[in-house]
């Protein structure tokens, strides 16, 4: 039966990446028939982003074969990838906003002779695949004026006009509106009809069972089942394949938990955030968990005063939130989501960096404290176990696992009462990961309390007493961990199951 | 205990010297070896006084370079300098010139002689405070806010002078601050102000909170607002300080010449500029140190006077600048590169 089908657009057979310590993409075998829509799906860390940027030339495989259209394809780069015919719609938008649409859509396709620009029937060609596509944009439109829903179908549109027949999109409704996903789902299958193969990656699972033909499970780098989604029986199947097993808990109910609330927040509202109220108590490790874009970031730097929320926090029965330096003063720290470019100075020593969020301590009328300094390098890199052999180290030569916890010390020099951690383990290898864990278990114990930001939920089931799901700005619930949690539930809940058809 | 001790130990033990001591050593060392070949080849310029030459006749540009090289390594620019001390320079005459001169160049606004300095240092601070205002609160890029200043500092001076000088009908005190000879040697006040700023400085910079906040801030200015640094109040205090630097500059200049010049301390900006880079100073901030700053001085000093000295053409000098410069950012990249293998 096999042998009357075409040969798939794109395969790839036993593909493995390997990196040091970690196989992240493990014998990966799976076809993708043309004029399809192609789900990926899988938890983060399941080999999702890995495998894309294999077929997109920005990782090479360790070992295996990619093939397109039957014959083998190694790309060496996005653009070697776009010869090929696969294009991808990046999270990241590539379009120049001070040119109009047409002239965005033959950018880097004009021909010139002698350097001036010469007409082609390129311009009727492109006018002619925008107008299929999404005949609502004019192409003498300015790309400023447009919305980021139409800016991604000019990309898209400039994908389909340079001749690619797959075109990769990854989670491509993150920051669009309701009614705008289902614009760009309407493209979609339009691009499908005109023979295009789509591979679409995305944690929401309702667009998935929507818009897919097929779909590709992924969990811990491996190939769980590649099938048609008219084969799959709702949301309940499709996470049951991404978790495959229950989620391994090492969660015990901690006894420094009190009841004294020390942060109320009420109403946090703003264009990300949706009348998001709650408590954290004194000892208590509390995780805010949800996918890219759920509101966590949003919601820790709200709390920190680096962003301007509507609505009311109140820490130890004082108002905060209005800036970093009043939250540092009222006993609030953040280690913030992106370690190098908001946490770390990283062309200073370990030595330099850990003092910074606390001057005051620093400051003898305004003479720095030099000793202090060192003795609170010296101490937090064997509290923390940091791994250098000198505290004059320059922060940008340690390892990730290493930086993080730099940034962890400058938090806890801080001599915070309430500890903000936003994707703390992120890029972290697992023996430090272990080491970060402990080090928040220890301080929540010793009475602080801590925030845990992540989009892991092994790790927020692994230390938080409380946990809060969010969906698109919104608290969805709260749910005590212990141990007969239902995981389903909670993906279910995050990736918007409970929303049903109302919105 | 004694494991706990050794770890202590070890990493004490392993503080070799910072990317920071190694560069200014490199920038102190190329200094000197500059200054021995010169004196092969120059004849009488290893002498004494030639030495203390180098430095004394530079003493405007080096306390310009200053406030300069503190506002490079918060990421900064200051560009207004040299259009500060034209400004200053010029409202220090024309405070203290007396009503009712011959003619309206002659005629200042007859304030006490004290008066005419604070006047004249309130007008330097208030271009500090527009450079502050405008890269703190409107968020405009310092290089061009300063550019901007720069050309706004000067054509004021260029007004109150009609584009020429004011130096008649000034009180008889006016010319002493400038040329005032202490300690009874020959070494004047202004070469005294430079060297208690250089002081002053290096201690602020290594041992005050204030400096550590300039590296915090240049290294990672994100980083530094959500530690709870206030990297608008600091950025003021800097821009303020290095007006004020560049205002007493132009009072001690005006003093100097007796007279108030819409063109003094043209380009000295620049040369501010460039002693801090061939110092060592990182342009993207969170690097460098006013010692360094102080060699790179002495290099361009070097270069130029033994070009002088060697009777090539004056209209050479921004030729030689412009290698040394090139030279010097050349070397410092490469030294850092191999270093940071």
């Amino acid at each position: 039966m096999t042998s009357h089908q075409p040969p798939p657009v794109l395969s790839v057979e036993k593909l493995i990446k390997d990196y040091p310590g970690v196989r992240a993409v493990d014998e990966v075998s799976f076809s993708i028939q043309a004029s399809t829509v192609h789900c990926l799906v899988g938890e983060n860390g399941a080999g999702k982003s890995t495998l894309i940027k294999m077929l997109t030339g920005a990782l090479q495989p360790t070992q295996g074969v990619m093939k397109v259209n039957g014959t083998t394809y190694q790309p060496s780069s996005t653009k070697d990838a776009r010869r090929s015919g696969i294009a991808t719609l990046f999270q990241e938008l590539q379009v120049v906003d001070e040119l109009s649409v047409l002239e965005n859509l033959t950018l880097g396709m004009e021909q010139s002779r002698f350097g001036f620009i010469i007409s082609s029937d390129l311009e009727q060609r492109v006018t002619q695949t925008l107008a299929t596509i999404e005949p609502s944009i004019d192409p003498s439109a300015r790309v400023s004026s447009l919305s980021v829903a139409q800016k991604q179908i000019i990309e898209i549109a400039r994908a389909a006009s340079s001749g690619a027949n797959v075109i990769i999109m990854d989670e491509p409704t993150a920051a669009l509106s309701e009614r705008e996903v289902e614009r760009l789902f309407t493209v979609i299958r339009r691009l499908r009809e005109q023979q295009v193969t789509v591979i679409y990656i995305s944690h929401k699972l309702d667009e998935i069972l929507s818009l897919g033909d097929t779909v590709t499970v992924l969990r811990d780098g491996k190939h769980i089942v590649t099938k048609p989604l008219s084969e799959v029986a709702g949301r309940a199947e499709l996470i049951d394949m991404m978790i495959g097993r229950s989620v391994f808990q090492s969660y015990t109910v901690r006894s420094a938990v009190t009841d004294e609330v020390v942060l109320s927040a009420n109403g946090l509202s703003n264009s990300l955030l949706n009348n998001v109220s709650f408590d954290i108590n004194k000892g208590e490790i509390v995780g805010f968990y949800g996918l890219v874009g759920a509101g966590k970031t949003e919601i820790a730097r709200a709390l920190f005063g680096a962003d301007k929320v509507s609505g009311s926090i109140l820490f130890k029965g004082q108002p905060v939130g209005n800036s970093p330096k009043e939250a540092i003063a009222a006993g609030i720290a953040l280690v913030p989501e992106e370690r190098r470019t908001q946490g770390l100075f990283t062309n200073l020593t370990i030595r330099e960096n850990i003092p910074v969020m606390n001057i005051r301590r620093m400051s003898d009328n305004g003479v720095f404290r030099s000793a202090d300094e060192l003795t609170a390098a010296v101490n937090y890199v064997e509290k923390l176990g940091i791994a250098t052999d000198s505290i004059e180290k320059h922060t940008e030569k340690l390892s990730g696992g290493n930086q993080q916890k730099v940034v962890l010390a400058k938090c806890l020099f801080s001599d915070a009462d309430l500890l903000l951690l936003d994707e703390p383990t992120r890029g972290v290898d697992v023996g430090a990961k272990t080491e970060i864990y402990d080090i928040i278990k220890n301080l929540a114990d010793e009475g602080n309390s801590v925030a845990l930001f992540s989009t892991e939920l092994e790790e927020v089931l692994g230390i938080c007493d409380r946990i809060f799901l969010l969906y698109c700005g919104s608290l969805e619930s709260v749910i005590i961990n212990g141990p007969n949690l239902d995981t389903t539930d909670i993906l279910n809940v995050v990736t918007g199951g409970d929303r049903g058809g109302t919105q | 205990m004694s494991v706990s001790i050794k770890a202590n130990k070890t990493l004490f033990a392993n503080r070799r010297i910072s990317d920071q001591m190694y560069i200014t050593l490199l920038v102190a060392s190329v200094a000197t070896c500059l200054f021995l070949i010169a004196s092969v080849l120059v004849p009488n310029f290893f002498q004494l006084q030639n030495m203390l030459n180098l430095v004394t006749n530079n003493w405007a540009v080096i306390s310009l370079g200053v406030g300069v090289t503190f506002l490079l390594v918060s990421g900064n620019f200051d560009l207004s300098v040299g259009g500060i001390v034209a400004l200053s320079g010029v409202l220090s005459v024309w405070f203290a010139q007396s009503i009712g001169g011959a003619n309206a160049l002659s005629t200042g606004l007859g304030l006490p002689y004290w008066l005419a300095l604070l006047g004249a240092l309130g007008g330097a601070l208030a271009i500090g405070a527009l450079n502050a205002l405008f890269v703190v609160k409107f968020r405009i890029p310092s290089i061009i806010v300063t550019l901007g200043t720069m050309m706004v500092a000067r054509g004021i001076a260029q007004v109150i002078t009609q584009g020429s000088q004011r130096n008649t009908n000034l009180p008889d005190e006016f010319g002493v601050l400038g040329s005032l000879k202490v300690f009874g040697t020959s070494i004047q006040l202004p070469v005294v102000f430079m060297a208690a700023l250089l002081m002053l400085a290096i201690f602020i910079e290594r041992k005050m909170l204030f400096g550590r906040l300039t590296y915090w801030i240049g290294a990672n200015p994100t980083a530094a607002r959500l530690s709870g640094i206030d990297n608008a109040k600091h950025i003021t205090y800097l821009y303020l300080f290095s007006s004020a630097i560049a205002g007493v500059v132009g009072i001690l200049l005006s003093s100097e010449f007796q007279s108030g010049y819409s063109n003094r301390g043209m380009l000295m900006e620049f040369d501010a500029l460039v002693i801090a880079l061939l110092g060592g100073i990182a342009i993207a901030g969170g690097f460098g140190s006013v010692i360094g700053m102080f060699f790179g001085a002495i290099i361009l000093a070097v270069v130029t006077s033994a070009a002088t000295g060697l009777t090539l053409s004056p209209d050479w000098q921004f030729i030689l600048k412009a290698l040394a410069v090139f030279l010097a950012i050349m070397a410092q990249t490469w030294a850092l590169t191999r270093r940071n293998q």
